[in-house]
């Protein structure tokens, strides 16, 4: 292996592992506080993609077209918490199976997916380009040839995990997260609005996916069938990481990035089984993921 | 005596007047399509029911001879899904034919049953190469296909290949169609005494190829052979790698949908196999008139019309036998005289052939401004 | 679902004779086939509801089990012309090791770990079909394989539905057998919690993997009914969707109800077939269905009947154990060690427990007598709780030694302690709450074995499980609860919830019972009942070393007191004696008053 090439692989990966990092703290956010995953999360990505794209097709300027993904996506989070998981969730008794919202949020998902489908139609498109016009969009580093976008989703990521790291543990938002996550009765009584800080989740939830799908739209075509392949990555990201911090998502989610770019380079017949293998084995040694840590279940 | 036997003519015309007026029969034809799905699967179902669309109402706007209706269902290129909808065809819609469907191993699946069934099907828009063989000798055979047939366009593509290019490469996608091509292709080149330099695949979950690209890059590739379904991010992987190679692809890379993805500019030059040359004034003509009838859901120029002559073909084979299923298929053999809009031969099909487009059928197209031409040798 | 469960052999055979007749009741060939589909569907969804909804595990990868006995049964047949009686069965037995192989590495995944780890198989499973197409010819498939349709290829929509339905309805018998006796029980306790199970003897490690390898087997034999339904086998049949779509047939049709796969199989053959010619908004209609399900059917489908049916009235009335009730020396018999009364029974040498460095326990060493009541006292934050849970085996001593009689039990798991005779219960109860009182009960009472026989009678309309029932009946009528049998322990107040988990942990005959806090939180009538419960108790030759903080309560009741403080122990001996002692004394004055 050349080393531009090892570059631009592991860039490859990165920026990747950035999309996958940016959904999973979306689900890490969903399960603290409501112990339910999104799993319409990956068609939320498809649908900030789209509607990035729509907006710099109209000649939108980019923060119009941010703030209004923004908007679109905050409001979204807000409807499946109302309609897809409040109900579910707090009927849920302890222990009892209840595995409701895997259904009402992917049903949730696949309305999604047939509206971008009756909107923009079934095949597959390319976002412009965010922060250049024409050829320039092109970067070298190391040698190797980088997309402004690959670039900005890498930092996005660091940066997001960044504040996700330090709101949760330094600021209020994080200390009624964390109760909540902890006992949902406890927080009430503890005087938390347990409901509102239930749906500030799915919002921030929304708002992250959000960043991901504008800066994935312009790196890999979307279209409206792409949610559950993303959404199954992030997931996979999230096993290796675990459902504990920040940190873990972003080394899960690189890591995951970067093995599928290394596997595609090594042998790409198998490209898509090997991630998944490494992941198997990873979970028998580590079944609570890397900082997971093993509860007992005495009461 | 004479009354009588004139009374009895007048009745036997009337008889045969008023049977003639119940000829007219209703007709049903089943349609199975991959409608929703994985997008480079839905952007051939989706054209390929247009043409049908087309053709089914001009055919009813000629006030024609019997009642037609479709009955359309979407098979979601899900083979066990597109037999359970092709039993729903024949027992409960009770259809006399059928056309579909896109997936390879949707069509191996249901063939056997509408054979036994004796339902004839026209098959499309799939390529896989042995489906209507496999029938053949099975007298009568109710099998039929108007599409391409994968080792025509292969054949077509490595003839061309090989002339130009020592260093060929082939990327191809995991799933059924492209492991199928991979298969074709080593074939049709060991055939030829030549080696392919490298293959990569990218499997449909792939969101990004820059490793596979940057190997191709690394082994010389002068001509590159795409057979995937996402040629849009090997084009995005060319420009991060900083890499041109010739690039010869399966029929896919003829959709407008690519061009509009890929980019007018990148695409340019970039050759496939092809059955229907918009400079001929009949399929001009039906370029036209779909872009106006569908304006940007037309997207799919010889898939569409593929459809659009299946159609045509299976009406006129109506036409002659009405909703008797034995006798539309000995109509669709026995078609002749065929006007078609694509590359279709005006007897597509014989006793012994049951593919409508034959080799000598299959020419090269190639990108030109943002249009497939006709590549001239 | 049965009135009266004599009618139970009668009302399967009404359903056999029902689906019999199936295929003529059908206006034409097709739905035949929808019902072929429904019945594979269903046996694979038994088999995920035993999984999920009994023992709480989930799946994705439902399809890769699906996959390997659909391949092993069409190879077995295709390529080396087994019958198919054979290769079905051979391909169910393959698809049950790779349940065997998934569910033992998958052992400690829990929740959305161990989706992930049965997404990861479904995949890699898939992946491999696909691929690895000199074997199992990929996505364009196995063509040729035997149809199963009895050598009569007219008949065969037919054939394969009689086939399927009646395979269908044995496996709908055995789960309603399962939902109802004890492996369900067990499986429905593992669910809730799995320390629980370990302390009344269920070896939960070995029930998981098991509703593994019945999950799989099941979607195996789903999977080879497919592979013979049409004679085609593609990998495109294999991918997530397959799994998903399993899910949806378990979670609409109601998680753990008897009804619910096939409830949900019918819900999703129709629901396809109804969206198929509707494709430009099938995804809406059919993501809003789910929606709408899960939203206002908590419990699916299943929950339909409920919804229309009036609410049972919750039986609530109490019975007071009349004259008749049994002695204690009916229910508390067998001793299971014996040890004489006044023989050390429990004894610890030097135990020591620690936490992230923080020592819990150290070298704590006592002795229990048998026959005795041994209260261990102490102030909050002493170790009383660690001490309990080691003995128990839900923590592991990190040195010491423990002996039970003449066992050394420091290494044993928890459901080996259990089974030995070492009962517990619990400062925060532990009743399941899927089950009724009576059934919470009878979780304590040792498996005797029998299942074939429990199930004949079971299938027969006959009382099974009668020995179990009534012995849980009796305790219950000991501890004046028997007319909350039937009830389920939410609706109990906390200190009936108390008794009852008291009678479960007498069900098991125990020799030593560590009761936890056996008073917290109960009013004072009820307390003295337990009092006199502990008396009786300990004249039928029950060991019992019990936590608790209320001192005249434990005055009352103990024959001997251990104090720990700061995980030491720094007192023992005769009630008159611990209250004397100035260690003790001071130890309580420095945390709360005295």
């Amino acid at each position: 292996m050349i080393a531009t090439d090892l570059v631009q692989v592991l860039l490859s990966g990165i920026a990747l592992g950035s999309v996958y990092t940016l959904l999973a703290m979306g689900l890490f956010l969903t399960y603290a506080t409501s112990r339910a995953l999104n799993f319409g999360q990956g068609d939320f990505l498809a649908l900030a993609a789209f509607l990035g794209m729509a907006g710099m097709l109209a000649g939108m300027p980019l923060i119009a077209v941010v703030i209004g993904v923004a908007i679109c996506m905050a409001a979204l989070g807000m409807l499946i918490e109302r309609f897809a998981v409040r109900r579910i969730i707090s009927r849920s008794k302890a222990g009892a199976a209840h595995l409701g919202w895997i259904l009402s949020t992917l049903g949730f998902g696949m309305m999604l997916q047939n509206v971008i489908a009756l909107a923009w139609g079934k095949s597959r498109y390319y976002s412009p380009p965010l922060f250049s016009s024409g050829e320039k969009q092109l970067v070298s580093l190391f040698g190797a040839g980088v997309f402004l976008e690959e670039l900005a989703i890498g930092a996005a990521a660091l940066v997001l995990a960044g504040t996700m790291y330090v709101l949760l543990y330094r600021s209020d938002w994080g200390r009624r997260v964390a109760a909540v996550s902890f006992d949902r009765h406890t927080a009430m009584l503890l005087g938390i609005d347990v409901k509102r800080t239930v749906m500030w989740s799915y919002v921030v939830m929304a708002l992250l996916t959000g960043a991901a799908g504008l800066l994935v739209g312009p790196l890999s075509s979307i279209q409206s069938h792409m949610g559950m392949l993303f959404l199954l990555k992030a997931f996979a990201a999230i096993s290796i990481g675990g459902f504990t911090n920040p940190a873990g998502l972003l080394i899960g989610g690189i890591a995951f990035g970067v093995i599928e770019s290394l596997s595609n380079y090594v042998d790409s017949t198998f490209g898509d089984l090997y991630p998944f293998i490494i992941v198997l084995l990873f979970l028998i040694v580590r079944p609570m993921g890397l900082f997971g840590e093993r509860k007992t279940d005495v009461r | 005596m004479n009354v009588k036997r004139g009374i009895g003519w007048v009745i036997g015309i009337a008889i045969l007047a008023l049977s003639a007026q119940a000829v007219a029969e209703n007709v049903k034809v089943g349609v199975v399509q991959a409608l929703s799905g994985p997008p480079a699967i839905v952007d051939f179902g989706e054209s390929y029911l247009q043409g049908i669309e087309a053709a089914l109402r001009e055919y009813k706007a000629a006030r024609p001879k019997h009642e037609v209706e479709i009955v359309t269902y979407n098979d979601e290129a899900n083979p066990q899904r597109a037999v359970s909808l092709v039993q729903r065809l024949i027992s409960n819609d009770r259809v006399s034919a059928v056309i579909g469907t896109v997936n390879a191993a949707s069509v191996v699946a249901f063939s056997p049953i509408l054979q036994q069934a004796q339902i004839p099907v026209l098959i499309g828009p799939s390529t896989a190469t042995d489906i209507t063989a496999r029938f053949i000798a099975q007298k009568p055979s109710y099998v039929f296909r108007c599409s391409m047939v994968e080792n025509h366009m292969i054949d077509a593509v490595l003839d061309w290949a090989i002339k130009r290019y020592k260093k060929i490469g082939l990327i191809h996608t995991t799933s059924g169609y492209g492991m199928f091509a991979l298969a074709e292709i080593q074939k049709g080149m060991a055939q030829r005494n030549v080696q392919l330099v490298a293959v990569e695949s990218g499997a449909p979950t792939v969101t990004d190829m820059t490793p596979q690209i940057l190997k191709l890059k690394n082994a010389g590739v002068e001509l590159l052979l795409v057979y995937h379904d996402s040629p849009e991010l090997i084009y995005r992987a060319f420009q991060k790698v900083d890499y041109k190679p010739a690039v010869a692809a399966s029929w896919g890379l003829s959709s407008k949908m690519t061009v509009n993805v890929i980019g007018k500019d990148a695409i340019e030059g970039a050759v496939m196999a092809q059955a229907l040359d918009l400079n001929n004034a009949k399929a001009k003509g039906f370029d036209e008139m779909m872009t106006r009838a569908l304006g940007d859901k037309y997207r799919w120029p010889v898939v569409a019309a593929l459809g659009y002559d299946a159609m045509r073909i299976m009406l006129g084979a109506i036409d002659r036998a009405g909703a008797n299923a034995a006798r539309i298929r000995d109509a669709l053999e026995s078609t002749e005289g065929f006007a078609a809009v694509s590359g279709i031969p005006a007897k597509p099909f014989s006793a012994t052939d049951h593919e409508c487009v034959d080799p000598s059928q299959v020419f090269m197209g190639v990108w030109r401004g943002g249009r497939v031409v006709k590549l001239d040798n | 679902m049965f009135a009266n469960q004599a009618l139970r052999p009668w009302w399967y055979l009404l359903v056999a004779v029902l689906l019999a007749l199936l295929p003529w009741a059908s206006p034409n060939p097709y739905y035949v086939n929808l019902a072929q589909e429904v019945a594979i569907l269903a046996i694979a969804g038994i088999g995920l509801n035993i999984l999920l909804g009994l023992s709480g595990q989930i799946s994705l990868g439902q399809a890769g089990f699906f996959a390997v006995s659909a391949y092993g049964s069409a190879l077995l047949s295709l390529r080396l012309g087994w019958p198919l009686a054979a290769s079905v069965m051979l391909g169910v037995i393959m698809s049950g090791l790779a349940g065997l192989v998934v569910g033992s590495i998958a052992l400690r995944a829990r929740t959305h770990y161990l989706a992930m780890v049965t997404l990861a198989f479904g995949f890699i499973v898939g992946i491999l079909a696909q691929r690895w197409t000199g074997f199992t010819g990929g996505s364009m498939g196995l063509v040729g394989v035997p149809p199963l349709n009895w050598g009569d290829p007219r008949s065969a929509a037919r054939n394969f539905l009689w086939t399927a339905a009646a395979l269908f309805l044995a496996v709908q018998i055995t789960s309603d057998f399962v939902m109802q006796s004890r492996s369900g029980r067990v499986l429905r306790t593992i669910s809730e919690s799995e320390s629980f199970a370990a302390t009344v003897g269920i070896n939960a490690a070995a029930w998981r993997v098991g509703a593994f390898v019945v999950s799989a087997m099941l979607a195996g034999l789903a999977g080879a009914l497919f592979a013979h339904q049409s004679g085609y086998v593609s990998s495109d049949a294999f991918n997530l969707d397959r799994s998903l779509a399993m899910l949806i047939v378990v979670v609409v049709g109601g998680l753990g109800h008897r009804y619910g796969p096939v409830l949900g199989a019918v819900f999703l053959v129709a629901m396809n077939q109804a969206i198929a010619d509707l494709y430009t908004y099938s995804n809406f209609i059919f993501g809003a269905l789910l929606l709408a399900v899960m939203v206002f059917l908590p419990d699916g489908l299943s929950g339909l009947g409920a919804l229309v049916r009036r609410k049972r009235p919750a039986s609530l009335r109490r019975n007071e154990a009349g004259p008749g009730a049994p002695g204690v020396g009916d229910i508390v018999n067998l001793p299971l060690i014996a040890v004489a009364r006044g023989e050390p029974l429990l004894q610890l040498q030097q135990v020591s427990k620690s936490y992230f460095g923080l020592a819990a326990l150290s070298d704590v060493s006592m002795t229990v007598r048998a026959g005795t009541v041994h209260a261990l006292i102490g102030p909050n934050g002493a170790g009383k709780s660690t001490l309990i849970n080691t003995i128990c085996g839900l923590y592991r001593a990190d040195s010491g030694v423990i002996r039970l009689a003449e066992h050394d039990i420091t290494q044993w798991p928890a459901h080996r302690r259990a089974r030995l005779g070492l009962a517990r219960t619990f400062q925060n109860l532990q009743l399941i709450g899927g089950l009724s009182v009576i059934e919470n009960v009878m979780l304590g009472v040792p498996d005797r074995g029998g299942v074939v026989k429990a199930f004949v009678s079971w299938l027969c309309g006959r009382p099974f499980e009668s020995e179990q029932r009534a012995r849980a009946r009796a305790l219950l009528g000991f501890l004046g609860i028997e007319g909350f049998a039937d009830v389920s322990p939410g609706d109990l107040s906390y200190g009936h919830r108390k008794l009852a988990e008291l009678a479960r942990a007498l069900a098991g005959q125990p020799q030593l019972m560590l009761l936890d806090e056996p008073i917290a939180g109960i009013n004072e009538e009820e307390s003295r009942l337990i009092a006199a419960g502990i008396g009786r108790l300990r004249e039928a030759g029950v060991t019992i070393l019990l936590v608790e903080h209320d001192m005249p309560f434990v005055m009352s009741v103990a024959d001997e007191i251990t104090v720990l403080d700061y995980g030491q122990k720094i007192a023992f001996g005769a009630p008159d004696a611990v209250r004397a002692n100035p260690v003790v004394v001071e130890a309580y004055l420095g945390v709360e008053t005295a």
